[in-house]
């Protein structure tokens, strides 16, 4: 029994495994510290993506896709095209072409119609006053590695500076 | 064996350890190398600028008077070795430009420039064509190019109605600057605040840009029905009497709301550069509130109310018409130079006698009968908010143009100038219950997302509702007695003509034309609204009663329709009395 144990002994010992488990301790960090590079690589790739795009949403170049302010712009345009399509002189001529005629006071009747109330001057304010806000970026597409590293340190840290 | 066997994994170990160093470094060495950061913009800013849009305009009811267009900047990148002769020969088949301008312009250019202009402010099909040249060229195996071409969007103001309302409207420059009228007033209001910012280049340092509030919306008072309504009847009128020049304002004497403003001449306001043309030399923008003139007899209705207000006549007060009266050594006739013998202050009003208001106004003396004048808001700007405001002017005693005369011939509207929206805020004190309120034409702004409306402003009292109420009655009656062109059946209205001579540069008048104005209000208990039409030198007829009365009527006919206003005995029913 104690033979045995001796053998086991020696060969826990023996300077070939010895080296060996230090190999393997060397390759493990080496590996950790891969995938922490990986990882790195990754995150700021798509944070550069991100960043990307958000400069494409907020740049005004024709040739991309329209962008944010490019929608703003479309928009204007179109609500004067409307406003165009829908002018005084375009509805009369419509109106007419349609066979109706403008009406004198002798063409109206009046009916009193209790609770009625006149026409009154249009109100464009929109429901809510709060007009919506495009959401913030969030750290983590900013943020570089070692930007995460510090913050999550910086808020492990309880206030006052105390460990 | 196992030495064999160590050297080669201590030869793995090596290069995966050697590796594992490099690769960190390699990424501390490609974030931070100046190459890198020229390409990626690491560590770049920009400074951008950005200009919001402007604000529209709309009318009461919410229709686009002023908006936003699409147009193109066309330019041309010099670092990529622009194909010049391709680009000027589509540029003179797009855009019609000289191509031997183009190619100069392309390569006249200092060291270092890296992009030009070749033209702004192009229309959307224009631009397209030359989009689609572009295109075309890409598949052209001659070598032909035009990659170099550029194409920028962006707004410019664009009026969709044309010329409705663009006296009131002004109109903006390429250079967005706002030049008379509502654009010009509240330039600074619709152009918005330009923010420049530090942009970063490199994409990882995206922020969120803060949001560029656009200019402020505004909503006018003006309603785009009564004014394509108005604007009608002035042209017709200007075409059936001859008179050079016509305006007609529309407002609602209870808040001093301007629903519709018109003069002639107007212009489509997307053709801006043809101003000078269609407004040659001294000619106003707007006549309603640029040109000063002698008003005639509508300026009685303020003498007569003076002097009901100082008690120095009641509408039973008896004076004898002899034809004539001194004041200050000069003879004041009447209109037709005859006398109408023993008249009441609504005879005077009904036959618009100025010997009979000359007597009055001298019977107020000097100090009352300025005051008053002056309570009216008369020698100053009613301080409408629209650029270009004359003053007119009132002279008073002891100014070096002052003369005893003027007593009595400012009375009948001689010899003093008002503009005719400084004539429409005197009045509302007379159909407002003695209230005189401010003239505006904004009913309300909007900025994000929130409307503020306007308050209407009562801007002085000159004369006491009792007196309002006579005046008004008076004047009702006086039109009823001469069965005037101007009445409604069923409906009551206050109003006044004024037949104008026209003073010369010469010191006399003009005995071949007249200023005719009718200034008049409905319904009389109630008004609703407050008009104001002047003919200038009209050539089918010299009396007001029979250019203008007619023409008061077919506006106050528009007015009753567009404006829902039932007749006088279904409205008293429906509020009970």
């Amino acid at each position: 029994m104690n033979n045995v144990t001796q053998i086991v002994q020696k060969v826990r010992q023996a300077p070939w495994r010895v080296q060996r488990q230090w190999i393997g301790l060397f390759l493990l960090g080496l590996v950790l510290a891969a995938m922490v590079a990986g990882i790195y690589l990754n995150i700021t790739a798509r944070a550069t993506l991100a960043g990307r795009q958000i400069q494409m949403l907020q740049s005004n170049t024709v040739n991309d896709e329209p962008d944010i302010t490019d929608n703003r712009r479309i928009s204007s345009d179109l609500e004067t095209q409307l406003a165009g399509l829908t002018s005084v002189e375009s509805m009369q001529q419509r109106a007419e072409a349609l066979g109706f005629q403008p009406a004198s006071p002798d063409d109206m009747t009046y009916v009193i119609v209790p609770g009625y109330t006149p026409r009154k001057a249009v109100d464009m304010s929109t429901p809510s006053s709060d007009q919506p806000q495009a959401p913030s970026l969030l750290p983590d597409y900013t943020e570089s590695l070692f930007d995460w590293i510090t913050r999550r340190l910086a808020s492990s840290v309880p206030a006052g500076g105390q460990p | 064996m196992r030495m064999i066997y160590f050297g080669r994994y201590l030869a793995i170990a090596i290069v995966m350890a050697l590796a594992g160093i490099a690769i960190p470094i390699q990424i501390i060495r490609v974030q931070s190398s100046p190459e890198v950061a020229g390409i990626t913009g690491q560590g770049a800013y920009i400074w951008k600028t950005f200009y919001p849009a402007r604000g529209e305009i709309y009318d009461r009811h919410g229709h686009l008077l002023a908006g936003n267009k699409t147009v193109y900047e066309v330019g041309v990148d010099l670092t990529v070795e622009p194909d010049a002769q391709t680009i000027a020969l589509a540029a003179q088949m797009a855009l019609g430009m000289d191509p031997t301008e183009m190619l100069k312009k392309m390569t006249d250019v200092p060291d270092g420039t890296q992009y030009i202009v070749l033209d702004d402010f192009v229309a959307p099909d224009k631009a397209e064509q030359l989009m689609k040249l572009q295109e075309n060229a890409q598949a052209d195996p001659s070598g032909r190019n035009l990659d170099a071409l550029h194409f920028k969007a962006h707004l410019m103001r664009s009026y969709p109605e044309n010329d409705l309302a663009s006296t009131v409207l002004g109109f903006v420059t390429e250079d967005n600057h706002g030049y008379l009228g509502v654009e010009e007033k509240y330039d600074n209001v619709l152009a918005g605040i330009p923010v420049t910012l530090l942009v970063p280049a490199d994409p990882r340092r995206a922020t969120e840009y803060p949001r560029i509030p656009p200019g402020q919306t505004l909503i006018l008072t003006i309603d785009r029905e009564i004014q394509a309504a108005v604007e009608h009847i002035l042209d017709t009128a200007l075409a059936s009497t001859g008179a050079e020049s016509g305006t007609i304002i529309v407002m609602d004497p209870r808040t001093g709301e301007i629903l519709a403003m018109s003069s002639t001449p107007r212009m489509n306001l997307n053709e801006y550069q043809r101003v000078s043309e269609i407004f040659p030399g001294e000619t106003p923008f707007n006549r309603a509130i640029s040109q000063a003139y002698e008003p005639g007899s509508v300026f009685k209705i303020l003498t007569m109310s003076a002097a009901l207000d100082t008690g120095t006549v009641t509408p039973g007060t008896i004076f004898l018409d002899t034809g004539s009266i001194t004041v200050g050594g000069n003879t004041i006739y009447n209109w037709d130079r005859g006398a109408w013998g023993y008249q009441d202050m609504t005879g005077c009003l009904a036959h618009s006698l100025n010997v009979c208001l000359a007597w009055v106004s001298t019977q107020m003396g000097n100090d009352s009968f300025y005051a008053y004048m002056q309570r009216f808001g008369l020698g100053h700007p009613t301080g409408v908010d629209l650029a270009g405001e004359d003053p007119g002017r009132l002279k008073l005693p002891g100014d070096g143009d002052w003369y005893p005369v003027d007593l009595g011939t400012n009375a009948f509207g001689q010899g003093v100038a008002v503009t005719p929206l400084q004539m429409v805020m005197a009045a509302t004190a007379i159909a407002n219950d003695g209230k005189m309120v401010y003239p505006h034409v904004l009913y309300a702004q909007l900025r994000d997302g929130h409307q503020s409306d306007m308050s209407p402003q009562i801007v002085g009292t000159p004369i006491s509702t009792q007196t309002a109420h006579t005046i008004r009655e008076m004047l009702a009656n006086a039109l009823e007695s001469e069965s005037s062109d101007a009445l409604i059946p069923g409906y009551r209205i206050a109003g006044k003509t004024g037949t104008a001579q026209i003073p010369t540069p010469y010191g006399y008048y003009d005995s071949d034309n007249i200023n005719a104005s009718f200034i008049g209000w409905g319904p009389l208990d109630d008004p609703r609204f407050l008009a104001y039409v002047w003919l200038e030198k009209p050539q089918s007829n010299k009396a007001a009663s029979v250019v203008v009365a007619p023409i008061f009527k077919q506006v106050i006919e528009k007015l009753i329709v567009l404006m829902n206003v039932p007749p006088d005995n279904v409205r008293l029913q429906n509020t009970g009395q």
